[in-house]
């Protein structure tokens, strides 16, 4: 990847307060819980995907001018990691500035039960740190994080309305210098719903089209935006929720074509144990698209969507972040450009099998036994080759 | 009897036709013969694998039965390249709508590979053949009975073809060998049988194949010719997939089923077979396997094959890692 393709997503990540859009009130709010601290020692940010939880923790420790220490659900299990990180960290002031933080992003990820590497960890963690710990997830009310959420202070950042993101996808333009139409904007603003990351990679997947042909297909990307979406939405969220039983029926795009994306693009996302369960997870969607159509039983749809987005989700152990390139379907292009190419071949093969008794599968099937016995001019004759055939067969493989 | 129209193919040319000249399946030849002297026959189902003779029994059938204007009261149709059962019922109806020319009050409709069709398929054919029974036998043939439903099976005579043997197919071959002046020595029949697995259709290609290089037909000869059609290597790629590299797996995949124009079946059938001379240990090809006939059960049940064989190439991957 060429240096000005990193994911802007990143690159115009807020990072201060005054960066952050729409967040006023969650701004006070965190104020309020710096200037009382140790009263609680945690800070939880929660809210929808792409709101900017991640970048107001980060805001937060520029204002503190804090250094950032991070924890993830693995380092739970590190004793040693823990306390290099809260143990000296509550006795001793970093080396380099006052401050520190210690961030725990995504926690939805963190196993309910006490033992090692689960919640209780972390409650462990907030009952010794003398620094502030903020921790970020989408859903704060579940029950496993009833005791989560006596000891901490809960923020909530709303979704970003559609003027502010807007507002922002208008900045990355002028400081990327594209010139994409108000229209194209607007529709990707809308179809965010309040996610600012996900409207920052619309666009730069837009930007990379040139402006005539942008013009000229946005029919057609808008069609795959939602697609796009769909799929981010699936791939790098790892609970599992209702609207991923709907999210693949909002993509204005046949099913079928649905499967062809998720096919294509599963080994973009995973790998190893991941990538066997996704397409165990497939195979199961196409095996309920087979009953349907042939058994016409129509309730097997809410098994296909099933397989086809939280099943597919669900094969993930923790939310994933990071911009994926999402390839088109080839297969589709491959079988067609073979067919071309074959056509001499099944042209030939159906001449054959209409005077052998025979079926064009079976001809293309021994087409490689067949090639020497079609060398013989009289068969030729007999089947009535055209040139283009008889071509077609002195050609080497 | 030769007739005016004879076909360089030589699976065409050295077709039998009359009972006498057909090797093997004495049985079915003696009933089926008593049945066409009768000058009526029932709804036939021949089952059974291929180059054994079912589509041979069928042409002579009606050779005996219409004489010289056998070719007005035939129709042969392929399940498996006729788009739908409304196409194949179309064309029933346009063929059955005159009367059948000569003694015989009837016409002959051949259907071969009845098995290629759904379920759903094969109870439209059911009606169709219902609805035609008094000008039309239907002589049904497929590999496997089985997927034949029950009640297409209650109204045929059922006949269930061997594979033919070694010194059946002998025969045919000394007959080809013969009139083509070749030379072939036992070595180079045995070649010819083992390449064919007793499909005698493919022993002819295979033999007409090899001539087409030497009339003098040697082991040597016949090898060169199957090597050189042999359909490309599936092992490449169980290779990358038990490398752990998905990727490039499922693109040669792909590359083999769309240059070969192989199906999904016949790849899992190769997957299967191939599994056994992997240099790996026996609880690894044992798991293996297991996932393959997963997978096929899958690929029957589900709607885009290659979607099945991702998933097992996949689970491979862990397999290889010995994860799984």
């Amino acid at each position: 990847m060429e240096v000005n393709d990193s994911p802007w997503c990143e690159k115009y990540r807020a990072r201060s307060f005054d960066e952050i859009r729409g967040q006023d009130l969650a701004i006070d709010k965190v104020r309020a819980f710096l200037r009382k601290f140790p009263a609680k020692k945690a800070l939880v940010l929660h809210g929808p995907a792409g709101v900017g939880k991640t970048s107001m923790a980060y805001a937060i420790a520029l204002e503190m001018d804090a250094e950032i220490l991070e924890l993830n659900a693995s380092d739970l299990r590190d004793r040693e990691k823990i306390s290099k990180i809260v143990g000296p960290a509550s006795s001793q002031k970093s080396l380099f500035r006052k401050n520190k933080i210690i961030l725990m992003d995504e926690i939805d990820g963190v196993s309910a039960t006490r033992d090692k590497g689960g919640l209780g960890e972390v409650l462990s963690i907030i009952e010794k740190t003398a620094f502030p710990m903020i921790l970020t997830a989408n859903d704060i009310w579940q029950k496993k994080f009833n005791l989560l959420r006596r000891k901490a202070e809960l923020v909530e950042l709303k979704e970003a309305d559609y003027k502010t993101i807007l507002k922002i996808l208008m900045e990355v333009c002028e400081k990327e210098n594209c010139v994409v139409s108000g229209d194209v904007l607007k529709s990707i603003a809308i179809r965010s719903r309040g996610d600012i990351r996900a409207a920052i990679n619309d666009l730069q997947m837009l930007s990379k089209m040139d402006s005539k042909e942008l013009v000229k297909e946005i029919g057609e990307r808008d069609k795959e935006q939602s697609i796009f979406s769909a799929m981010q939405y699936v791939f790098k969220n790892a609970r599992i929720n209702e609207e991923m039983l709907r999210v693949f029926n909002e993509v204005n795009m046949p099913l079928d074509e649905i499967f062809l994306w998720i096919d294509e693009n599963i080994p973009e996302e995973y790998s190893g144990e991941e990538l066997a369960r996704a397409y165990f997870a497939l195979a199961l969607a196409d095996v309920f698209r087979g009953r349907i159509r042939r058994q016409r039983h129509w309730r097997f749809m809410v098994y296909e969507h099933f397989f086809l987005g939280p099943a597919i989700a669900s094969v993930k152990k923790y939310n994933r972040s990071g911009w994926t390139s999402y390839k088109k379907p080839s297969r589709i292009l491959k079988i067609w450009l073979s067919n071309q190419r074959m056509a001499k071949k099944k042209s030939i093969c159906e001449k054959y099998a209409r005077s052998c008794h025979t079926s064009v599968r079976a001809a293309m099937k021994d087409f490689l036994l067949l090639r020497f016995v079609l060398k013989n001019p009289a068969v030729r004759e007999e089947l009535g080759l055209s040139d283009e055939e008889k071509e077609f067969l002195d050609k080497k493989i | 009897m030769i007739e005016s129209y004879s076909s360089e193919v030589w699976t065409e040319k050295y077709r039998p036709r009359k009972f006498e000249e057909m090797v093997g399946q004495e049985e079915i030849i003696r009933r089926v013969k008593s049945l066409v002297n009768s000058l009526n026959i029932p709804h036939l189902l021949f089952a059974g694998p291929a180059g054994t003779g079912k589509s041979t029994l069928a042409l002579i059938i009606v050779r005996q039965l219409f004489g010289d204007s056998w070719r007005e009261n035939y129709l042969e149709l392929n399940a498996s390249d006729e788009r739908g059962i409304d196409v194949i019922r179309q064309k029933v109806k346009d063929f059955a709508r005159t009367k059948a020319i000569g003694n015989v009050p009837f016409k002959v409709i051949f259907l071969d590979e009845a098995d290629a069709l759904t379920r759903e398929a094969q109870q439209a054919l059911r009606r169709t053949m219902e609805n035609f029974t008094s000008t039309c036998r239907f002589i049904l043939s497929c590999n496997y009975s089985s997927k034949i439903l029950d009640p297409i099976q209650s109204r045929t005579v059922v006949f269930r073809f061997q594979l033919l043997e070694k010194r059946d197919i002998k025969k045919r071959i000394e007959v080809i060998a013969f009139n083509e002046g070749l030379s072939v020595s036992d070595e180079a029949f045995d070649a010819l049988y083992e390449a064919s697995e007793g499909d005698c259709r493919r022993v002819i290609n295979l033999l007409q194949a090899t001539a087409s290089i030497s009339p003098n037909i040697t082991p040597e000869l016949v090898n060169t010719i199957v090597s050189k059609a042999k359909p490309s290597d599936i092992k490449i790629v169980l290779d990358y997939a038990l490398a752990g590299d998905f990727k490039n797996s499922r693109e040669k995949l792909l590359d083999i089923m769309l240059r070969e124009s192989i199906s999904g079946q016949d790849v899992i059938k190769a997957i299967q077979k191939e599994i056994w001379n992997l240099p790996i240990d026996d609880a690894l090809k044992v798991k293996l396997t297991q996932k393959t006939g997963e997978a096929e059960f899958r690929l029957v049940e589900g709607s885009d094959e290659f979607i099945q064989l991702e998933a097992l190439l996949a689970s491979f991957i862990l397999a290889g890692r010995g994860e799984a």
